[in-house]
């Protein structure tokens, strides 16, 4: 009679789990794939189709209800996800419910949590920076948190080559402070933003204005023509998914990869309880998982596992992952699970207006913006505040949605709306937040989620540090603005919570020593070799930069790390 | 089956007790929008279709009513709006109504053209945030249908490029889609 268990078990074993689907799960599975491993992926979200899926994608605007509105039934039960644009009309389905992602919140904490393969990669802002020494040395030189046990030189060559396979549009500036990457050619820039370009410039020098560093393919490439990828339409409809597989997703691009190998093997709907710790070898032996649907649950087993969950998600994941050797959560040592929560904060600039130039126009719908990298605290300039931000933003020329004279209507209303507005122009800044021990999550220690999870509490609040950037991020944009030749230029300090920028990260640290970290500088939990640890959580400090590009080569690079690790027999 | 009641309070054992009544109300399919919505009237809506296109007339290209522009307002009011906000929008097109029948003894859907513009500019003169509000639905449910975005403005669902700087073309309309 045969050994049922072990049958199953052999069954439910793989050479590799990846637990998540996003922008760092996806290049663990094409990796790990691609270096000849059988891989499991799991994705606790739905499944989600490359084009079949982007429901809205293709829609005319007169073919949605409410042109992107989201209805009073929809705000009153997802009172956390309708705090912000990302959940509209012709997104909505790609979130977590609020019913289904249920946290508590001491302080106001924005979690934005996908419900679909593919995570935030289909839903994310593309926008795809370097990190630089000035990043990687901050924590040292200015004795905060911990350094970072990487520089700039150990993760260089991977930028390179994830940049190449994703695809990314910009123009280089030689800049030590912001590394180019392997571009496509730069989109173009609107007539205004050209002439703020020249102004700015020639009156602020050190001070440079480009455009966005975009994973939208200006042009494809044989790395991206080989998944089925197009070039970009300059549609502007990305978030609701892109048919053309013009720019960067995990459906695009890294599965489509995975999936040739014959070594894939994904399965969503998945929710992963626990990484289980074998005390005998101090090794991670596999995960619980309850599937989403049918609640029944499943054990699957490796020998290498990636933990790529989103920053929250993977550090939840290990918190709730506990055994006698690991009794605070699954790598732990150190205490500083769950703490040094990050995100960018955003959403303070100015904007103004631009006269004149009305005989210019444009053609096409622009997926980027311009981008401004960081110049504060950055060679000779000195702040009475440490780091600095950079500006996104840009120029274009006002539609039909523009505020006109306040009484107008009848024919002279259309006959005006009908011809393009004025040229306007803003600067919005992201700022780069400490890491501070006193932000973190925890997991509460009852209440349950409908998976039988205990849920996350967050209690995390930007600090002084921030506050005094934000005003920097305000009078800098409005004295560039206006030197520039804005009239009417306002500075607007939006509402900007932990979470919102939804560059959240930190809570799983990278550092040299395990008394202070959970990761080493290959992304792996200090007394668990064999779990890494890859997406945004693994943040030693936050930089003022988007943060994916970076999850994207920590990953490559730990993937490759792993790999050879196992053939050392290490692992 | 199960009593309702107690459905919902196995659910809420079964997730720990951490769900807001709204959010389980919600997940039962309970519709929770503070009661019904505001029951518009043929009337009603013909009232707005005519509105709308006093203040998206029919000019060189075709104005508001034949974009069928109340549809979309009627829906959006329904749908996205508290009850409050409904009624008082609706009460503001009544009362424009309630003054074109104390001066000239008819329905406003019975005006000339001259009579329902000057009723249109009373009310905003009047009421300008009731004004603002109506001119700012009509505003999008025509430039957002298919005769608003492809007749008044010019539609390019797939550019398929983009030239930050090109001359602008004389008569040549503003994009349908800007951003």
């Amino acid at each position: 009679m045969p050994n049922l268990n072990i049958d199953a078990r052999k069954a439910n074993t793989y050479d590799a789990i990846v637990i998540g689907s996003g922008v760092s799960g996806g290049w663990a599975a094409k990796e790990l794939t691609e270096k000849g491993l059988r891989v499991l992926v799991l994705e606790r979200g739905r499944q989600f189709n490359h084009v079949a899926d982007y429901e809205y994608a293709m829609k005319a605007p007169w073919e949605t209800k409410y042109n992107g509105k989201i209805t009073l039934e929809q705000a009153a039960t997802h009172p956390k996800l309708a705090r912000d644009y990302p959940y509209n009309e012709t997104t909505e389905t790609y979130w977590m419910k609020d019913a289904d992602s249920l946290y508590e919140e001491t302080k106001r904490f924005d979690w934005y949590r996908p419900a679909i393969v593919g995570g935030k990669s289909i839903m994310w802002g593309r926008q795809c920076y370097r990190l630089s020494d000035l990043d990687f040395e901050a924590n040292a030189k200015e004795g905060i948190a911990i350094d970072w046990p990487i520089r700039y030189r150990d993760i260089e060559p991977w930028y390179s080559y994830v940049e190449k396979f994703v695809g990314i549009s910009g123009e280089a500036l030689g800049l030590p402070q912001l590394p180019d990457s392997e571009f496509l050619p730069p989109m173009d820039m609107f007539f205004v933003e050209k002439e703020v370009r020249k102004r700015i410039e020639k009156a602020f020098p050190g001070r440079h204005l480009t455009i966005g560093r975009v994973a939208n393919l200006s042009a494809a490439k044989e790395a991206q023509l080989g998944v089925g990828r197009g070039p970009c339409q300059f549609r502007n409809r990305c978030a609701m998914g892109c048919p053309f597989g013009a720019y960067f997703s995990t459906q695009s691009a890294t599965l489509p990869a995975a999936a040739a190998t014959g070594r894939l093997t994904l399965r969503p709907d998945s929710v992963v309880r626990e990484i289980v710790f074998d005390p005998a070898t101090q090794r991670a032996t596999g995960v619980h998982v309850r599937d989403a649907v049918t609640m029944e649950d499943h054990e699957f087993f490796a020998p290498i596992l990636f933990v790529c969950a989103s920053a929250l998600a993977s550090t939840a994941l290990l918190m709730n992952s506990k055994s006698e050797r690991f009794p605070n959560g699954l790598g732990n040592d150190s205490g500083e699970l769950g703490h040094n929560l990050m995100d960018h904060h955003f959403r303070a600039g100015a904007s103004g207006m631009w006269e004149g130039d009305l005989d210019r126009y444009f053609y096409g719908r622009r997926a980027n913006g311009i981008y401004m990298p960081r110049y504060r605290n950055v060679g000779d300039d000195k702040r009475d505040y440490l780091r600095g931000f950079g500006y996104q933003g840009g120029g274009s020329r006002q539609g039909w949605e523009r505020n006109v004279a306040e009484l107008s209507f009848g024919a002279d209303l259309k006959n005006e709306l009908v011809q393009p507005g004025p040229w306007t122009m803003g600067l919005m800044g992201f700022g780069e937040t400490l890491p501070n021990h006193a932000n973190h999550m925890s997991l509460h220690p009852e209440k349950r989620d409908k998976w039988g999870l205990p849920i996350v509490v967050f209690d995390a609040a930007f600090g002084e540090n921030e506050r005094k950037m934000r005003v920097d991020m305000m009078e800098d944009a409005r004295e560039m603005l206006e030197s520039a030749g804005l009239k009417n230029v306002k500075t607007t300090d939006g509402e900007s919570f932990p979470g919102t920028a939804i560059h959240e990260m930190g809570t799983a640290r990278m550092g040299h020593d395990p008394k202070s970290s959970v990761l080493n500088g290959h992304n792996q939990i200090h007394g668990v070799k064999n779990v890494f640890v890859t997406d945004g959580a693994c943040m030693t400090s936050a930089s003022c930069v988007n943060p994916s590009l970076t999850y994207m080569a920590l990953t490559a690079r730990a993937a490759d790390f792993a790999v050879s690790e196992m053939k050392k027999g290490n692992l | 089956m199960i009593p309702r009641r107690e459905a919902l309070e196995r659910l809420s054992l079964l997730l720990g007790g951490a769900l807001s009544t709204q959010v389980t109300a919600a997940l039962m399919g309970q519709v929770i929008n503070g009661g019904a919505s505001v029951a518009v009237t043929p009337e009603q809506t013909a009232l707005l279709a005519e509105l709308a296109d006093v203040i998206i007339p029919a000019t060189d290209t075709p104005g508001a009513k034949e974009a069928g522009a109340e549809a979309f307002i009627i829906r959006v009011l329904r749908d996205c709006y508290p009850m409050e906000e409904q009624e008082s929008f609706y009460a503001g097109i009544a009362g424009i109504d309630e003054a074109g029948r104390k001066a000239h003894g008819k329905a406003f859907v019975e005006l000339t053209p001259d009579q329902k513009n000057a009723l249109v500019r009373e009310a905003a003169e009047k009421n300008r945030s009731f004004f603002r509000r109506l001119r700012e639905m009509v505003v999008t449910a025509y430039f957002i249908s298919e005769v608003g975005a492809t007749q008044a403005l010019e539609y390019l669902p797939v550019p398929g490029r983009f030239e930050g700087d090109v001359p602008l073309k004389p008569g040549q309309k503003a994009w349908a889609i800007s951003r």
